[in-house]
């Protein structure tokens, strides 16, 4: 009924759903505000449409289309990136994938599944698990994000630790770069081919080599068994070390997950409360699987190391439901942010484990300068943090300092010798951060990989790596003029 | 903005209210709560049918939230995303931060209602059905009487036969198949007290429901014979009216507010208020969201709120008589929106069937998946609820024989499914299922 029938007046969209249909072509402003921004809300921009290509050939298409009429364009899943990598900065064309949504193939004799991007993480689980598989990597928002993002974020999960993150489960891709022509990337089934690793250059590319189109990924056998263990500690130090005590006793587990006591604050206020003590410092949610003997002996040995650092109490979860609750609450905690505070930044720095004490007690001072309020929810066993910034978007100046305690957040990370992002990307929001860890030769290197796949910077431009600096640009003026060529 | 209806002088931009008219504006405490965070997106059936983000809930709240702050206006865009919303709830169940998305989008649609009035043919259908029947109980028996008629007269599938129902979409058209031969009214049928079978162990006030009440009059009965069985005095106060949940739904709020008011007061007496329609008791449960602007009245309806129970849940919670007459026969559960995500009852139902002897359990997959009823969505929305309720069926197990649920708008609309499909399931309210038990049991006693 609210169809109205005239031409549109910008021809890109009349030639955009030309080569996809009308209906698949998005273009009214109010229709465009729900792709302002993905998971990380602090920067925002208008796309130009967002076009729902069905096949490979349709993406080809429209990326041929874009690429003649020299318009920026961007791919998406379902948008729960927490960096900004699927936000348009201004007048970008999305192209969003979520009508690409199928289980291709599943090959148990070579444990490998074929998906396209717009497939669901959980899905791939919830179709073979009755056969006996899982597909392992399982960032929190499995339940929403889809593989094609998986591949381009290179996402982890809490299941990383045991079991490596998403470019440890990415077999083959099918990607159409940048000026629309599509290419294969590995060999279905076969895990490491001769030359570079361009597969592995893809995945975790944040979108700006190419669209991956089509993924084969590994599964696995699930475990014969898993037990879960939650230990409550009076004391952030005391659980720190009893993480670094589990892993330095040889045991990997398949998650060690720990939260404070401003994150217990707020799961508990939320959608999925366990009823976890409300005056607790922290908690270590942990997983052993495996086979029977060896996974009931390393929950053991779990308990003990928990018992040596004090815990207040520690509990094997009695079945499986009660290790689903405790999961859906610790995976739901970024979201559940909501319940205590209106507006939240998410980082994700890395740090060896052995220096997550002295860390978290640099993070505890930015709160404490800041006055804003942080929650840290992490995978612990891995040494990827989650500080969780809680602000008021409303209340001015709150956002430009929420900014700024990330950005510390993750000098401290760098600065213990770790890394500014351990499975969330990049995005537009770690640019300048990059500089933390990287100099200015290594971004110029990386950015002419970049430039080898997109050398127009239509893919997704403006991601991933700062503006060189004015202080680069004056290097390089001066080695030039010495006839260095840089 | 002239095509709206909306002028600017009637907006209050300059009281930080964005685009929307002043009172009863939605909820901003409402929206601070989402983060964006996603994890909403794969509950919500319009997304899933259509993939487009505006179609989400967060893309709908955050559609909301830019009314506010100026940056949408109430236009014609901004209505079609807040109407094709089913109100399900799916996403409230799946949000992390406890968003009341229904609540927002109710109130969003209130706004709209005030700024654009409906026109043409949507407004006589939502004048004949919200102002026209609904709140009439004697026209809603009087349509029962009707379709009756109908029925038992022949000219029903003599219009079918003849092609006079093919000027119906088809989507009309299935439903005027599936719906049954009505029974009789309860309000008719019974004395305004209806005593306990045995001891009386408390007295119960009962919402007869129009639908309930005109189309499926046996739920109505079984419910009062459940009740007295077991121990129960039921009540049924001659003043109660529609819930209004339709009314709210379609953005109505004032016409709601009214029937609410009707209601607290019809059921001023009673402990409790029980409900066998699941868009009734989620309703009835909200009516304090109608009078966030009235501090005494939103105190009455918090009370009122607080006594409304679904007829399972109070059941299944206070202890009911084991059924006993066997029902060979192979069950699944669909959980009504407003029942699982509404009012959170998901086991009360699936434990009450489970107790029937001879039943044999299949749990439906995705069981709390909307079937597109969605009160009288699937007559303004026909198309989006039929895509639904095609996706819905893909999970209905193949080979049962009974699909038991606890709502008459779900009833119709997934019976329309069966028939489209060929199955051979039969749908039925889980009260009816309880009480065929009890009165087979009954028989074998004597």
């Amino acid at each position: 009924m609210f169809r109205k029938k005239e031409r549109h007046s910008d021809p890109l969209i009349r030639k955009l759903m030309k080569l996809v249909g009308k209906e698949h072509v998005l273009h009214r402003q109010a229709d465009l505000v729900a792709y302002e921004c993905d998971g990380f809300t602090l920067q925002r921009g208008k796309a130009r449409a967002v076009v729902f290509p069905g096949e490979t050939k349709e993406v080809s298409a429209v990326v041929r289309l874009l690429h003649r009429e020299r318009v920026p364009f961007i791919a998406r899943g379902a948008g729960t990136g927490l960096s900004g990598g699927a936000t348009p900065l201004g007048g970008e064309v999305i192209i969003s994938l979520v009508r690409m949504k199928k289980l291709l193939r599943v090959d148990l004799d070579n444990r490998t599944a074929v998906v396209q991007p717009g497939f669901v993480n959980l899905k791939l689980t919830q179709a073979i698990s009755k056969d006996g598989y899982y597909y392992a990597p399982d960032p929190s928002s499995q339940y929403a994000c889809t593989i094609g993002g998986n591949v381009a974020e290179n996402a982890g999960g809490a299941h990383c630790l045991k079991y490596g993150v998403t470019t440890n489960h990415i077999l083959g891709a099918e990607v159409v770069l940048p000026d629309g022509e599509v290419i294969r990337l590995g060999e279905d089934g076969i895990p490491d081919q001769p030359g570079y690793d361009l597969l592995g250059l893809i995945t975790g590319s944040e979108g700006t080599l190419g669209v991956v189109t089509e993924i084969t990924v590994r599964i696995l056998k699930a475990p014969e068994g898993k037990q879960t263990i939650l230990a409550y500690f009076d004391d952030v130090e005391d659980g720190s070390r009893a993480v670094s005590d589990i892993i330095s006793a040889g045991i990997v587990p398949a998650a060690l997950e720990m939260m404070d006591r401003t994150a217990i604050e707020g799961v508990e206020a939320a959608n999925f409360p366990v009823g976890h003590p409300l005056d607790i410092e922290a908690l270590l949610l942990i997983e052993v699987d495996g086979i029977e003997a060896g996974f009931q002996s390393e929950a053991e040995d779990i308990v003990d190391v928990c018992r040596k650092w004090n815990v207040r109490e520690v509990k094997v979860a009695k079945d499986e439901q009660e290790a689903a609750a405790w999961w859906a609450n610790r995976k739901t905690g970024f979201g559940a942010m909501g319940a205590i505070s209106p507006d939240y930044l998410v980082q994700d720095g890395v740090i060896p484990r052995s220096r997550l004490p002295e860390v978290l007690n640099k993070i505890r001072a930015i709160s404490q300068e800041t006055g804003l309020r942080i929650a840290n929810i992490f995978h612990a066993g891995d040494g990827n943090l989650h500080p969780l910034i809680l602000f008021d978007a409303q209340k001015p100046g709150e956002k430009e300092k929420a900014l700024q305690a990330g950005s510390r957040c993750l000098k401290a990370c760098a600065d213990a010798g770790g890394s500014i992002t351990g499975e969330h990307g990049v995005g537009i929001e770690k640019k300048e951060e990059m500089r933390f860890i990287f100099t200015d030769e290594e971004i110029e290197a990386q950015t002419r990989i970049r430039s080898v796949f997109n050398p127009d910077n239509l893919l997704n431009p403006d991601k991933l790596f700062p503006q060189p600096g004015r202080c680069a640009e004056v290097k390089q003026e001066i080695k030039e003029q010495q006839g260095l060529k840089v | 903005m002239a095509e709206t209806g909306l002028s600017e002088k009637r907006t209050c931009s300059d009281q930080g209210l964005g685009h929307y008219l002043p009172g009863d504006v939605p909820d901003a405490n409402k929206w601070a709560d989402c983060v964006h965070c996603g994890l909403c997106l794969e509950a919500c059936p319009t997304y899933l049918e259509t993939g487009h983000e505006h179609q989400s809930p967060r893309g709908r709240v955050h559609l909301i939230k830019s009314v506010a702050e100026g940056k949408v206006e109430m236009d014609e865009a901004f209505m079609d995303p807040v109407f094709t919303c089913l109100d399900c709830r799916a996403c409230e169940t799946a949000c992390p931060a406890n968003v009341q998305v229904g609540g927002l989008i109710e109130e969003a649609r209130g706004q709209v209602r005030r700024a654009v009035p409906v026109t043409g043919w949507r407004k006589q259908m939502s004048r004949l059905f919200l102002e026209g029947l609904f709140p009439h109980p004697e026209r809603v028996n009087k349509l029962g009487q009707l379709l009756r008629f109908l029925k038992s007269s022949g000219l029903s599938s003599f219009a079918r036969k003849s092609g006079l129902m093919k000027l119906l979409p088809q989507h009309l058209n299935l439903l005027e198949q599936v719906t049954p031969e009505p029974g009789e009214p309860l309000r008719k049928k019974y004395q305004e007290v209806i005593p306990a079978q045995g001891v009386t162990r408390a007295r119960v006030a009962v919402l007869t429901g129009c639908v309930m009440d005109a189309v499926f009059g046996e739920v109505n009965e079984a419910t009062v014979r459940v009740l007295t069985r077991n121990g129960y005095e039921v009540h049924i106060p001659q003043g109660q009216t529609c819930c209004g949940a339709l009314h709210v739904h379609a953005g109505e709020r004032e016409a709601g507010r009214k029937l609410a008011r009707r209601n607290m007061e019809a059921f001023a007496e009673a402990d409790h208020v029980l409900v066998n329609a699941a868009g009734c008791g989620c309703a009835m449960q909200e009516y304090p969201e109608l009078f966030k602007e009235e501090p005494e009245m939103r105190e009455q309806a918090e009370a009122f709120a607080a006594k409304v129970t679904d007829v399972s849940r109070f059941l299944h919670h206070r202890g009911f008589e084991k059924p006993k007459g066997e029902i060979r026969a192979r069950v699944t559960y669909h959980d009504a929106c407003h029942l699982a995500h509404g009012q959170g009852v998901r086991e009360e139902p699936r434990r009450l069937l489970q107790s029937i002897p001879g039943v044999e359990w299949v749990e439906m997959p995705e069981a709390d998946r909307c079937c597109g009823s969605a009160g009288i969505y699937n007559i303004t929305q026909p198309k989006m609820a039929q895509a639904v309720l095609e996706s819905k069926m893909e999970y209905v197990p193949e080979d049962v024989e009974l699909i038991s649920m606890g709502n008459p708008g779900c009833m119709l609309q997934m019976a329309a499914g069966v028939l489209q499909h060929g199955r051979n399931a039969r749908v039925v309210h889980t009260m009816e299922l309880l009480d065929r038990s009890y009165r087979e049991g009954d028989k074998k006693e004597v």
